[in-house]
């Protein structure tokens, strides 16, 4: 199994929507991590990964290949459930 | 025994020999330090005994002063000492300058004029490190934890970037000068105008001075002009600008000039200044046609460099690159004609303004984005006026060596020298306000005129600059990786650029100034950050610096850049390059060296296209390298020991030293070490092209 990246920060509108999608992630034993922009780890990999809006999703294989990204928006869960699936 | 008894001459430093009188030595005690007259009429009185057992019959006033303040030390007075000090140089330091080229900066020739340039600059420099800065700043520069650039131009702001708008409005009116033209009416007076304010600009500042959208702004004069005049009139500016040998210090002005194939937005819809400075009654917009052809005219004279067919020096011509351009008619005609001029002389930078941004390029790479208040000015845009006050570049490997592998130090031991950083910004920035001050009448005359409401140096809008050298250094000094070898080292470079973002976005908010970060030139810093960690952190060190130790040939990677001679092909190391260019708000570059070989002119402008599109990278130039012959004054390609046409071994070698081109005999020793290592990708262009043409 991947990895799912949510990238965010504390005063965006639909910042607390991806988080709680984190959370559901989690839930269904999919590995979530968190990115606050507004940290120097956070805006490291948010660099690296040529984040430009929030909140944005990253899901990635277990070679870290992309297979999912929303960038400015949030999906719903079986969206990221089908990255994986069809991965 | 009274003081006029004591047969001694004094000369002094008015070029006069005069009696001695020790009540001279009390008066300027008094007038310069803060000590008491007791104090001061002891330290005469001893002074001078010292020198009646002497012996000596004549002696020099700085002597005299040295001895002074020998007996200030004493007394445990250093703070007067300071006060009473003299700045200047040793006979032997003088006798070497005025024989010697300098090679700190490969842009000053070696001549009278250089020489008062680099003595001036040794002055100013001790003036500013016992005067401007506090002694921890002044020491953390000394001892190289942090670099305090152009020093000797301390009574300067660093660099400068505006457009021709200003000249073409209100002529050339300078404080002080001895006539004031008015707005030009012809082409050729208008160049006359900009070459002589770009002359001027130098004069007070430290650096680049850059002109934005120059084909542009030049266009409403060029209406009407044939093909052959436009072409010679492009000669004439490009000539114009390198052949500054005459300014400052007989340096060529370090100029860029920012050209575009579009309009930009921003300027489509602004009204058009023409001959007299009056309006045209028409738009920027409409005049895309002489402004494309003025750029093209451009390229075509920096094809064919200069009468010994050698790349000129200056200026440098930025070509931005938008969306915009793309949908702009003829613009793959340009890009390969640019290109062309890239594969053979090398001149042409590629800045990629991706999106909505639109920037302005000032120094050798640094750029702002416009904000709307910027684009607010450019409706109007003479008022389009950016500067940087100063830079002051960060050793990081240096902070490595000291964190000994602890996150936390090394995060923490950042965070202390970039508020280190931050308190010299504020110590120069009150210095030079203390100076602009002074008005018309003062010693920046020139930035404080004004002409259209404010002062021409928008002081409250000037950036401070932070810069950083060795990056890859550091990574590779606390995870024992180089930039390029790992993802992980990779990230972490990233981990540390984003400690200082956010560093600079907090501290600027604090102090109410703005401050960014850029990627340091670094042409002799990277040398003498590693001279002197060689010095204090050796055996460390010697297994990280850069170049051939034994040669003394050592740097360090500058600023965000990867090793310069690890074998990768361009594309991956502009891409990977380029990932930490967001987060460098003044602009960055990746350099593209292509040695001895001349890539096809198609292969340069497809990786531009891919650069654009691709990647994050923000600026790129391709580099060549030549021989010039100074026998037969002709021009070959690669780095060579004697003349390909004539076999002559008076012979020069040019390429690219930081952002700009110049002859290698110049360089110093750290350049000349990075020079050896760079890994030439000129052949990769080839094999591309072959690939493309099946």
């Amino acid at each position: 199994m991947g990895i799912v990246k949510i990238f965010y920060k504390d005063d965006c509108p639909m910042c607390p929507v991806a988080k709680k999608l984190g959370e559901h992630l989690a839930a269904e034993n999919i590995g979530v991590q968190h990115y606050n922009v507004e940290t120097a780890d956070g805006l490291a990999e948010a660099t690296f990964y040529h984040v430009m809006a929030l909140p944005t999703i990253l899901v990635e294989d277990e070679d870290e290949n992309g297979i999912g990204e929303w960038r400015g928006s949030v999906p719903r869960i079986d969206e990221v459930l089908n990255a994986f699936r069809n991965a | 025994m009274e003081t006029t008894d004591l047969n001694l001459f004094v000369r002094t430093s008015e070029e006069t020999i005069s009696d001695w009188d020790r009540s001279k030595i009390a008066d300027a005690l008094i007038r310069e330090t803060l000590i008491d007259q007791d104090t001061a009429d002891q330290i005469s009185e001893e002074t001078e005994l010292m020198i009646r057992r002497s012996g000596v019959r004549v002696v020099t006033a700085p002597l005299i002063r040295e001895l002074v303040n020998a007996k200030l030390i004493e007394r445990g007075l250093e703070g007067a000492r300071k006060m009473h000090t003299r700045l200047g140089m040793p006979v032997f330091d003088v006798d070497s300058l005025i024989l010697h080229p300098n090679k700190e900066n490969a842009n000053v020739p070696h001549g009278p004029e250089a020489t008062n340039l680099t003595l001036a600059e040794r002055i100013k420099k001790e003036y500013a490190l016992l005067c401007v800065f506090s002694e921890d700043v002044a020491d953390a520069h000394m001892n190289g934890d942090i670099h305090l650039h152009d020093l000797g131009f301390i009574d300067r702001p660093y660099c400068s970037g505006q457009s021709l708008e200003y000249i073409k409005k209100f002529g050339l009116d300078l404080p002080h000068s001895l006539s004031m033209a008015k707005p030009a009416k012809h082409p050729e007076v208008l160049l006359a105008h900009l070459v002589k304010f770009a002359a001027a600009l130098q004069s007070n500042f430290a650096g680049a001075i850059g002109w934005d959208a120059v084909n542009i702004f030049f266009a409403p004069y060029l209406e009407g002009l044939s093909d052959d005049e436009m072409k010679q009139f492009a000669q004439m500016l490009i000539f114009e600008f390198s052949q500054q040998a005459v300014a400052r210090g007989g340096q060529a002005i370090f100029s860029d000039i920012n050209l575009y194939w579009e309009v930009p937005k921003h300027f489509e819809n602004v009204s058009a200044i023409g001959p007299g400075g009056q309006f045209t009654g028409k738009k920027y917009g409409d005049y895309e046609k002489e402004s494309q052809r003025f750029a093209w005219k451009l390229f075509e004279v920096y094809k064919e460099g200069d009468g010994a067919g050698r790349p000129f020096f200056f200026p440098k011509p930025l070509v931005h690159i938008t969306e915009k351009f793309f949908r702009t008619e003829g613009h793959m005609d340009f890009l390969n004609h640019i290109a062309d001029v890239s594969a053979d002389k090398g001149n042409t930078y590629y800045v990629f303004d991706r999106g909505e941004t639109a920037k302005i390029s000032e120094c050798c790479r640094l750029s702002f984005k416009l904000e709307k208040s910027d684009l607010r000015d450019a409706m109007e845009p003479w008022r389009m006026r950016y500067c940087a006050l100063q830079n002051v570049s960060l050793n990081l490997p240096r902070i490595a060596y000291t964190a000994q592998h602890d996150d936390t130090k090394l995060m923490d031991l950042i965070t202390q020298r970039f508020l280190l950083a931050t308190k010299a910004h504020k110590e120069k920035r009150a210095f030079l306000e203390k100076l602009l001050a002074h008005g018309e009448d003062g010693p920046l005359a020139l930035l404080t005129m004004n002409r259209d409401g404010m002062p021409y140096l928008r002081f409250d809008r000037a950036a401070h600059l932070i810069g950083m050298v060795g990056l890859n250094e550091m990574v590779q000094i606390h995870t024992g990786e180089e930039m390029h070898e790992s993802k992980q080292a990779l990230k972490f470079g990233l981990k540390i650029m984003a400690h200082m973002k956010l560093l600079t976005d907090k501290i600027q908010r604090q102090e109410g100034f703005k401050i960014v970060l850029e990627q340091t030139p670094a042409e002799s810093t990277s040398y003498r950050f590693a001279r002197l960690d060689l010095h204090y952190f050796s055996p460390s060190s010697g297994r990280v610096v850069k170049g051939d130790i034994a040669s003394g040939e050592v740097y360090y990677t500058n600023s965000t850049h990867l090793n310069v001679g690890y074998p990768m092909n361009p594309i991956e190391r502009v891409t990977n390059e380029g990932i930490f260019h967001p987060l460098i708000e003044a602009g960055s570059i990746s350099h593209v060296w292509l040695g001895e070989s001349h890539p096809y002119k198609q292969a340069l402008a497809d990786f531009v296209i891919k650069t654009f599109r691709h990647t994050t990278n923000d600026q790129i130039a391709f580099s060549p390298e030549f021989t010039t012959c100074n026998k037969c004054h002709r021009t070959s390609r690669g780095l060579d020991d004697i003349c390909s046409y004539c076999g002559s071994s008076d012979v020069d070698g040019i390429t690219r030293i930081t952002g700009y081109f110049t002859k290698v005999s110049s360089w110093n020793k750290g350049k000349l070490g990075e020079l050896k290592d760079r890994h030439r990708v000129g052949e990769y262009f080839n094999e591309q092209q072959k690939v493309a043409n099946g």
